[in-house]
């Protein structure tokens, strides 16, 4: 048990702990708070910067427009089918990475560099690079898929697809971040655990469910929910594989945001749909602990 | 582990360095291709395929697709600034998350809150302030204002640790398009102040420790909670003063997560698109919006992407090497014990 | 070789700028140009600015930000009237969003014959704004067509189209034979297809789209209502004239390599230049990179024609075809060329008004216009007057056929201008949406074309017709 609930204690009074805590709240406080207020203020307004109209206040008319409007929704849907399963994805088969490099297979340090670059590589990048691959007539993976009788598939122009395309991009950039953090981890397990399920005999599978899995439960929760967040925040993918499209059956949250405030500066609409997609991801950010708690609990 | 085992993990391993390394070797051969072995179809061996060239590179550092040494100097030292801090200060948000509890009411949360937005609010709206200054005044009255309330009792939940750091990571949930509007907007006001923020090292690095702490705190938290809290009630018993004990005892148990907590940092800040561009203009341009703008309007020349791609990632490769190292050697619990 | 063109304007410029040095006086000026990344458009920019620094000892520094941020980049650092840039480039549909924060050219540049020598259509309609000229145009831009000569001029398909089709094969007179030549040549088991366009969403669809359906709804008699009714801002997306201009760029589409529903403009260069298409539309980048040795597989087989045209235009005042004896050539001036421009918070407003007349002088703009990878495409007479000059790139016939499509297209009587309204991200938007719904079958093109002119008319009163509607007029060039 490591948290305190007590603050009565030595440490309770201790004013140290502000100083520990002083820095970041303050660098947060301060550069964060202004554009929340901002755009918070903004959202209850019609405010478009091009063509230039005048400002009115319209109080909730934005939140209620994106309510009823049909694209939201439907972004907000895909934009869940492609976290939900890429980081599932992303999880099971990095968690496995992270077993197989703590098991020392040969060449586990060169696996181990190499495992990480896509993580390292700009979305921007990465984005166009999987652009490049995609591409039917002068990338690489057309040819590959026709060897096995697959040929010309309509990788970025139908929708399934693309999602398909989609996801296969996310997983390639975003499992290294779940192999570096779940092998930190491995690597902070006690050895004497092992040693004695060992000496009981124990196979490796039952070693892995009752000592790894659950001793690794909290850093196992800790990085789905950061690859579920940030995963809602995609967008440079979509927008150079397939813009969105065909229509806007691919297009994500983050994507949508980005037309209407950086292209059609219809701000006061961008500001009230990043407060929804804000309170979208808090709501599924607290089911997933709230679901989650009495399993960690248990561990603790 | 069994040998069977062990060939059918080995197995997995290569196959996903297949799937993982192709791309990137893709991109390395590609920078070295011509125009027409680019576009007549897929060819995968220099000299043998195509006969390579250096014209995507000279072309990248000649610095007629962008100002390429500018942008890899500012990119070099804001990411490594701004990593170091927010790791440094993160890391001890995270330790203070975990060992201290802290209190702070919902009261008084609201009440900031209410202060902030409203001030704000009737601010600029009421009397016609311009941004800053009206952020000038009611912030800070706002917190005041909800530190010194939250010293009473007041009714109502009382949020803990866990909803601090729920806090902290929820700002990395808003979405980054506004965000970056704004501060925009807020710097460039700030400048006009006098102290100008837009295209600087310390606007640009400032705001990127902002947006890393979250990811720091988070992901720290859980590595300073798997220590054992024995290891420092026995020095707290010795009257070690709490900042020695953070830096010399639990900062080194804990340097396995530190390393992957300081390179995934390193990585959001130095690839980091879409604040480098609406916080720089000149002086302060980051590599990826090199790398964003070499899919030019006439269409995507992709060996220049390729070739500015490629920089951007060599010295990330680099540092993984170095990193990887120091994970390696990380220390066991064992041998603290 | 452009090494050695710059160098050797350079040479000139510092022998002429020897005998009076700094003039006018610029020392210690430093301008900021912002412009998209590099080379296109960029590289003008850098080439020039040497010039200018030769001249008047005042440096450029240019700033350069991805094509698909440099709107909003622009428009943010206008609207919080930041003094971060001197010169701004930006494509003109932009101009109508941007036309409330640029200073108006000076007086004593607005005449003479260096102002004479742009072509009408930028000086007098492009570059103007409610009256005012608040840009300079710095390239040219029209859609015009190309095909291979060698396949056209090889007398065993000539004959074989002849005897399919009942006509000459050569460049189509209309849409329709445009059509036939693609069908002729879709030959996917050689490697060969029809024809090249751009199809993607996001990579310049909507204009090769406006590029069709010009010859069929913009009626000659009636300028100005190709996009709008002019009287009443209705839009006019949706007539029979626009609807056929759809069908035949989705036939395109089918016409076209395997991916073609994924190409951007650069990627029609591409198909072009790597031999795998018969024909192609576009920009006259097309030709400079097919004619290139270097870059194309096909160099030396460089035809160039003006768009085609249709014999049938729709009328909409009388709600039917109109038809006519002689095919109707409607070019399109897509995109319309990059403007520069000053805004009205830089602090050099003089020293950068003399830059931007510098960069589009004759001998700087003509240099850059045959340089390849400067972006530059041919906007003032003496562009195509110097044949010459464009040899140093194309054979001689390649060329000669280059610069009449360039000029034919500009001087055309019924050239069509492309759309500049406020807003113009709004109603591009749902096109875009609806095109590419439309060439992925989801839709029938006239539905996709119904929904586009509801939502335009929408838009049209939000942001308020009347205002929509002086702006439009301005844009088409008819009186208020």
């Amino acid at each position: 048990m490591s948290e305190i609930d007590a603050t009565d204690t030595i440490r309770g009074r201790d004013p140290m702990k502000y100083v520990f805590i002083g820095p970041a709240f303050a660098v947060v406080l301060l550069i964060a708070i202004f554009p929340l207020i901002y755009s918070l203020g903004i959202s209850l307004l019609s405010y478009r910067l091009a063509p230039p109209t005048p400002v009115r206040f319209v109080g909730l008319d934005n939140y209620a427009a994106l309510l009823q409007q049909e694209r939201f929704w439907q972004v907000a849907r895909t934009t869940a089918l492609i976290g939900f399963i890429a980081v599932a994805l992303q999880y099971v088969i990095g968690f496995a990475l992270a077993l197989a490099l703590k098991a020392k297979v040969p060449g586990e340090h060169l696996f181990r560099v190499g495992f990480l670059i896509p993580m390292l590589v700009a979305p921007v990048a990465v984005a166009l690079i999987a652009r490049m691959m995609f591409n039917p007539t002068m990338g690489p993976l057309n040819q590959f898929l026709s060897l096995f009788g697959l040929v010309n598939l309509p990788l970025l122009t139908q929708t399934n697809y693309a999602l398909g395309a989609i996801i296969a991009v996310e997983v390639w950039q975003w499992t290294p971040f779940v192999v570096l953090m779940m092998l930190a981890g491995l690597q902070t397990l006690p050895d004497d655990v092992y040693e004695a399920a060992a000496l009981e005999n124990a196979s490796a599978w039952r070693q892995f469910w009752d000592i790894t899995f659950p001793m690794l439960a909290p850093i196992s929760a800790a990085v789905v929910f950061i690859r579920l967040i940030e995963s809602f925040k995609i967008m440079d993918t979509v927008f150079v594989m397939t813009g969105g499209g065909p229509g806007i059956s691919t297009e994500t949250l983050t994507l949508f945001a980005y037309q209407e405030g950086f292209k059609k500066f219809n701000l006061g609409y961008t500001s009230a749909l990043s407060f929804l997609f804000l309170i979208v991801v808090l709501v599924i950010g607290s089911v997933y602990l709230a679901v989650l708690k009495p399993y960690l609990d248990k561990q603790k | 582990m069994t040998r069977r085992g062990r060939y059918w993990a080995l197995f997995f391993c290569l196959v996903w360095a297949a799937f993982t390394l192709f791309p990137i070797y893709w991109v390395l051969i590609t920078s070295f291709k011509t125009p027409p072995a680019v576009n007549g179809g897929p060819t995968y061996l220099p000299f043998i395929d195509f006969a390579p060239t250096l014209d995507a590179w000279s072309d990248l550092f000649s610095g007629r697709r962008g100002q390429f040494f500018n942008t890899f100097y500012s990119s070099t030292l804001v990411t490594l600034f701004a990593s170091v801090a927010a790791t440094a200060i993160g890391a001890m948000a995270a330790y203070a998350l975990v060992r201290f509890p802290f209190r702070v009411k919902l009261g008084a949360g609201l009440l900031f809150f209410a202060i902030a937005f409203g001030g704000y609010q009737t601010l600029t709206q009421g009397f016609g302030f311009g941004r800053f200054d009206a952020a000038l005044r009611a912030f800070p009255s706002a917190l005041v204002a909800a530190i010194l309330v939250n010293r009473l009792r007041l009714p109502g939940p009382v949020l803990g640790n866990a909803d601090i750091l729920f806090w902290f990571v929820s700002q990395r949930m808003f979405p980054p398009i506004v965000t970056a509007f704004a501060l925009f907007l807020i710097y460039t006001e700030i400048g006009r102040a006098g102290f100008k923020l837009v295209d600087t090292f310390w606007g640009l690095s400032l705001a990127y420790i902002a947006f890393s702490l979250p990811i720091v705190i988070w992901l720290m938290r859980d590595f300073f909670a798997a220590l054992p809290v024995e290891v420092e009630e026995a020095a707290m018993v010795d009257a070690v003063p709490q900042w020695r004990i953070f830096l010399d005892i639990v900062a080194p148990m804990a340097a396995p997560g530190l390393a992957a907590t300081f390179m995934i940092t390193l990585a959001f800040v130095w690839n980091e698109f879409l604040f480098a561009l609406f916080l720089t203009n000149a002086r302060w341009q980051t590599l990826p919006i090199l790398v964003a703008g070499q899919n030019s309007q006439r269409g995507d020349e992709w060996w220049a992407v390729s070739a500015a791609a490629l920089v951007a990632i060599i010295p990330m490769m680099l540092l993984a090497a170095v990193l990887g190292r120091m994970m390696r050697s990380g220390l066991a619990l064992g041998a603290i014990k | 070789m452009k090494k050695l063109l710059t160098g050797a304007a350079f040479g000139a410029l510092m022998a002429a700028g020897a005998a009076q040095a700094c003039s006018p006086d610029f020392s210690g000026v430093t301008l900021s140009a912002a412009s998209q990344t590099g080379p296109y458009i960029a590289s003008a920019l850098t080439a020039a600015a040497e010039g200018w620094k030769a001249k008047t000892c005042g440096t450029v520094n240019v700033v350069e930000f991805p094509w698909s941020e440099l709107y909003p980049k622009i428009v943010t650092t206008l609207v919080a009237g930041d003094a971060a840039f001197d010169v701004i480039t930006f494509a003109p549909a932009w101009s109508p969003d941007f036309t409330p924060y640029l200073t108006e050219m000076p007086a004593d540049l607005r005449q003479g014959a260096l102002w004479e020598d742009i072509a009408p259509v930028y000086r007098d309609r492009l570059m103007v704004w409610d009256g005012k000229v608040l840009s300079q145009t710095i390239d040219g831009d029209v859609h015009t067509y190309s095909y291979r000569t060698d396949l056209f001029e090889n007398p065993a398909e000539q004959a074989a189209f002849k005897a399919k089709y009942g006509y000459d094969l050569g460049a189509p007179q209309t849409w329709s034979q445009y059509l036939d030549i693609a069908e002729f040549f879709q030959r996917p088991d050689q490697g060969l297809w029809g024809t090249a366009e751009a199809f993607r969403r996001g990579g310049q669809q909507f204009w090769f789209f406006f590029s069709h359906a010009a010859a069929y709804a913009s009626h000659p008699d009636h300028p100005g209502s190709f996009f709008f009714d002019p009287d009443t801002m209705d839009a006019q997306v949706n007539n029979p004239g626009w609807v056929r201009g759809l069908e035949d760029y989705i036939r395109a589409s089918k016409l076209a390599p395997p991916n073609a529903l994924q190409f951007s403009f650069g990627e029609t260069i591409a198909a072009h230049a790597g031999g795998q298409v018969a024909q192609s539309i576009g920009w006259g980048d097309i030709g400079v990179v097919v004619a290139d040795p270097k870059q194309s597989k096909v160099a030396g087989t460089l035809g160039s024609a003006i768009l085609p045209g249709s014999t049938e235009v729709w009328n909409y005042k009388t709600g039917a075809w109109d038809t006519f004896d002689e095919p109707v050539f409607s070019p399109f001036m897509a995109f319309g060329g990059w403007q520069a421009a000053v805004p009205q918070s830089s602090l050099n407003q003089q020293a950068a008004w003399d830059f931007v007349t510098f960069l589009s002088s004759p001998e700087v703009s003509g240099k850059a216009a045959i340089t390849g990878g400067s972006g530059v495409n041919p906007y003032r007479a003496s562009h195509f007057e110097n044949a010459q000059l464009w040899s140093a790139i194309f054979s001689e016939p390649e060329a000669k056929g280059y610069l009449a499509s360039q000029r034919d297209s500009i001087e055309a009587k019924n050239v069509v201008l492309d759309m500049r309204l406020p807003g113009y991200f709004s109603y591009t938007e749902v096109l875009e949406i609806e095109l590419s719904k439309a060439l992925s079958g989801d839709v029938t093109p006239q539905q996709a074309l119904d929904t586009v002119a509801a939502e335009w008319n929408k838009l049209t009163d939000e942001f308020g017709r009347d205002a929509q509607k002086a702006a439009y007029r301005a844009a088409m060039g008819l009186p208020n």
